[in-house]
């Protein structure tokens, strides 16, 4: 939780004056500004620019569909909300505006000339909830198809596949192929010039050097990539629709097929932010039993990710290798959870069991095992000259940029940014471990990737010292609205039964509010912005995740270069396309 | 087909007893079948996966074709990059309503004989993702062969899926050409799995504690139940 800044308010009021139509308390203490329409670019602009230690990122943005809300004490009347997060690496804070719109046309002008980042951000915040945004370059649906009718996010439009019964009989399997025919000139691209004709060359949706359905189009000058469009939400699975008509409980397992590559990770993410609306303390035991199994699944994501990057840049072999290790990992995982891929093992207020029987046995021969492996994959795949030829210089980028358009994680630290969010809003009690923030300095493919190989080894270590020194005591909270509740305390007499009964039947009533829990995932920083309406489903799910406003980045990354270097850069970053359109 | 052959050492003991009746030395060096079974057979064996995944699922689909589960051993190990040359797509992931167009269309680039696995519970029904840009497993608009059931299955259950393909492609009949014999397919017919396996598991007394961690406890619950 932050602490409060009275400095800002302060410069905030002088700033916006009249329009400042409320400042609203929220759970997570993030400093939130109900801010008219008229004035939010004006106060966003100041808050980037002007400010010290200013609010260089764009984190999050999106919209509320606040039609069907009853707890809104305080807040300024608003049908649909537009909310900004921002995020300031001096003060190492977060920041919230909110702007209140009405039912009938609800827009607010585009801050893409701000933030280039901004601009799928608010695609997307059109395409889902129905938020225009004045002055937006090219306001076309991002993650729905073009024709779909209605926006998602809205609490009137269907959740349930079921009831839509969807289909693809052959007569609109041509039709939805003609809509994704590529018109260069709607993206504002030439066909030609100088006498030269730019090829379009189409990659994906279905292409082995996608890592998933994900399409780009690029423009070639021969096999120079001139500009590229990747097209997105052939992967979207409504997560964020989901959570509404979950139980807070029972959502954790949607959690889980985020960022698929990260099992736990994405437990913890959700719960940090459900935790804080419940007011749960975790007992000690219980977290550090979740620092050592994020730790864990965060080295398997990176065996996946360093197997499937050295095969894109040419290396056939060494995905059977980091495969083989990441079954140990899957072996251990396994033995706890029960689970390879898809744990779903955190539950509120702790975790699913306590820990089995004979687990230091495992993880020791883990940590034994691995450290040679990791050298002998840094000598055999990262110093290899080939490997160096494809990836050095390839995909640069600096820290300014980095921060302009919102990468964070191993990809923010190749750059030589040593920012690392468990150091920098420890969670979970990671400020009690020891270990490095491994950084790069060119931000390019090779440190990309040697960054993540000694992010394993820190990894490594941050098990070690669970191992060593895992504290006793319970493994959930004694806690309310802990859930499940823990057993034993449930056969007192009816009043505890009745109570086990509802938490475990309807699921637990989580108090109004409104909270940003945001962790280190694998991959970079992953929130969740979550709005309780004081029942049992959450009102309202954000997921904010990493590989988003990465592979917004793309085509910064790749012009000027080759396709074969594309092909480089897609491994190195690191991305899933669960994570991108969620 | 009935298969007769030598063990590799085995030779060199039968020539020292002099047993190489005329019958034997055939019965070593030919192997006799009609054609269509030959052909089913060589099918049966090298079914080529396309190299197409959606999401999770074809992540544990891409751990079957590594060692510790090597689907090379059951002749599928050859992932093709283009839907005319393979046998067999792999439904691995959500079939989203997005994405189903390309889906249908790589199917039907793909040449007769081909088969269709659904795996993970997206591919089969749609599992979890009763959702509004879903559709509701990849049987809406696709003839499957085998469902494989897991989110996400196990590669082991994959290769299980692989293996009951197998049985099925061994036991298609089709015409050789469309001037021989009758034309159409033969599809055999299939008990579902759970009637084959259900008396069986129903007996399993003893699970593994999940309170344990230590392989002896669970070989130990292993061995209970055989
Ligand atoms: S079945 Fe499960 S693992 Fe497979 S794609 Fe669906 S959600 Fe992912």
């Amino acid at each position: 939780m932050q602490t409060v800044d009275l400095a800002l308010n302060e410069a905030i009021q002088a700033q916006a004056g009249p329009a400042l139509l409320a400042t609203q308390p929220t759970v997570d203490r993030i400093p939130t500004f109900w801010i008219t329409k008229e004035k939010i670019h004006d106060l966003l602009r100041y808050v980037k620019n002007e400010i010290d230690r200013p609010y260089k990122m764009l984190y999050d943005l999106t919209g509320i569909d606040e039609r069907g809300r009853s707890h809104r004490e305080g807040q300024p009347d608003s049908d649909f909300t537009a909310v900004y997060h921002l995020y300031s690496f001096g003060r190492n804070a977060y920041l919230r505006f909110k702007v209140p719109l009405p039912e009938k046309r609800p827009s607010v002008p585009t801050i893409t000339d701000l933030w280039p980042a901004a601009d799928w951000y608010e695609r997307e915040t059109w395409d889902l909830v129905g938020i225009r945004f004045d002055g937006h370059p090219h306001l076309v649906r991002l993650i729905m198809p073009r024709d779909w009718e209605g926006h998602p996010l809205r609490k009137d439009h269907p959740s349930h596949g079921t009831e839509l019964g969807l289909n693809m009989p052959d007569q609109k399997m041509m039709e939805e192929q003609e809509q994704l025919q590529f018109d260069p000139e709607e993206w504002g691209m030439k066909r030609s010039s100088d006498g030269t004709d730019f090829l379009f060359l189409n990659l994906g949706p279905h292409h082995p050097g996608t890592h998933g359905v994900l399409r780009v189009v690029l423009q070639l000058d021969g096999e120079i990539i001139i500009d590229a469009v990747p097209d997105i939400g052939f992967h979207h699975r409504a997560q964020e629709k989901v959570a509404e008509r979950q139980t807070w409980h029972t959502y954790l397992p949607y959690t889980d097929r985020v960022d698929y590559l990260s099992g736990v990770i994405n437990n913890m993410a959700y719960l940090s932010s459900v935790e804080q609306l419940a007011g749960i303390e975790i007992p000690l035991r219980a977290q550090v039993i979740r620092v050592m199994m994020c730790e864990l699944y965060r080295i398997a994501n990176h065996f996946v990710w360093l197997g499937t990057f050295s095969q894109d840049v040419g290396q056939l072999s060494p995905v059977f290798y980091t495969f083989n290790d990441r079954e140990r990992a899957f072996y251990i995982a396994e033995a706890i959870t029960g689970a390879r891929m898809h744990p779903n093992w955190f539950r509120m207020g702790g975790t699913a069991q306590d820990l089995p029987i004979g687990w230091e046995d495992l993880f020791r021969d883990f940590i034994n095992y691995l450290p040679p492996r990791l050298d002998e994959y840094e000598r055999e795949i990262v110093k290899n000259r080939i490997f160096k030829a494809r990836t050095k210089g390839i995909g640069r980028t600096t820290v300014d940029e980095a921060i302009e358009w919102g990468m964070t994680g191993p990809n923010l630290r190749a750059c030589g940014l040593g920012w690392d969010f468990r150091k920098a809003h420890p969670y979970s009690g990671y400020d009690q471990f020891e270990f490095d923030i491994p950084i790069g300095k060119n931000g390019d493919s090779y440190d990309r990737a040697t960054v993540r190989i000694e992010e394993m080894r820190q990894s490594l270590r941050i098990i070690d010292q669970c191992v060593r020194n895992m504290p006793d005591g319970p493994y959930k909270a004694i806690h309310p609205l802990a859930t499940p509740p823990p057993k034993p305390k449930t056969m007192h007499d009816i009043e505890t039964l009745i109570a086990h009964f509802l938490t475990v039947s309807w699921g637990p009533v989580i108090p109004p509010g409104e909270a940003l829990g945001a962790i280190e995932a694998s991959k970079g920083n992953n929130g969740y912005y979550l709005i309780s309406d004081g029942s049992t489903t959450p009102y309202r799910n954000r997921i904010r995740t990493p590989s988003f406003p990465h592979m917004q980045m793309l085509p910064l990354l790749c012009r000027g270069l080759t396709v074969s270097d594309l092909i480089a850069i897609f491994g190195s970053v690191d991305f899933v396309l669960a994570d991108v359109d969620k | 087909m009935a298969w007769w052959s030598r063990k590799p050492d085995s030779r060199e003991k039968e020539l020292s007893h002099n047993h190489t009746s005329i019958n034997d030395s055939v019965r070593g060096n030919f192997a006799l079948a009609r054609l269509e079974d030959l052909v089913a057979w060589g099918r049966k064996n090298s079914i080529w996966p396309f190299n197409f995944g959606l999401s999770c699922c074809y992540v544990e689909m891409a751990t079957s074709l590594t060692s510790k589960y090597d689907i090379a051993r059951f002749g599928a190990e050859v992932i093709r990059g283009t839907p005319r040359e393979a046998d067999v797509i792999v439904i691995s992931g959500t079939v989203f309503y997005k994405a189903s167009p390309m889906i249908k269309l790589l199917y039907q680039q793909m040449m007769a004989p081909r088969w269709v696995i659904a795996m993970g519970s997206c591919a089969c029904s749609d599992g979890m993702f009763d959702v509004y840009s879903v559709i509701q497993g990849v049987d809406k608009f696709l003839p499957v062969d085998v469902y494989v059931t897991g989110c996400p299955p196990r590669p082991d259950s994959l290769m299980e899926g692989l293996l009951l393909l197998q049985e099925k492609v061994g036991n298609e009949r089709r015409p050789l050409s469309w001037v021989i014999g009758p034309q159409g397919v033969e599809q055999p017919v299939f008990p579902a799995q759970r009637e084959l396996k259900g008396p069986k598991r129903r007996r399993i007394g003893r699970l593994t504690p999940p309170d344990y961690a230590s392989h002896d406890l669970y070989r130990e619950g292993h061995d209970a139940n055989r």
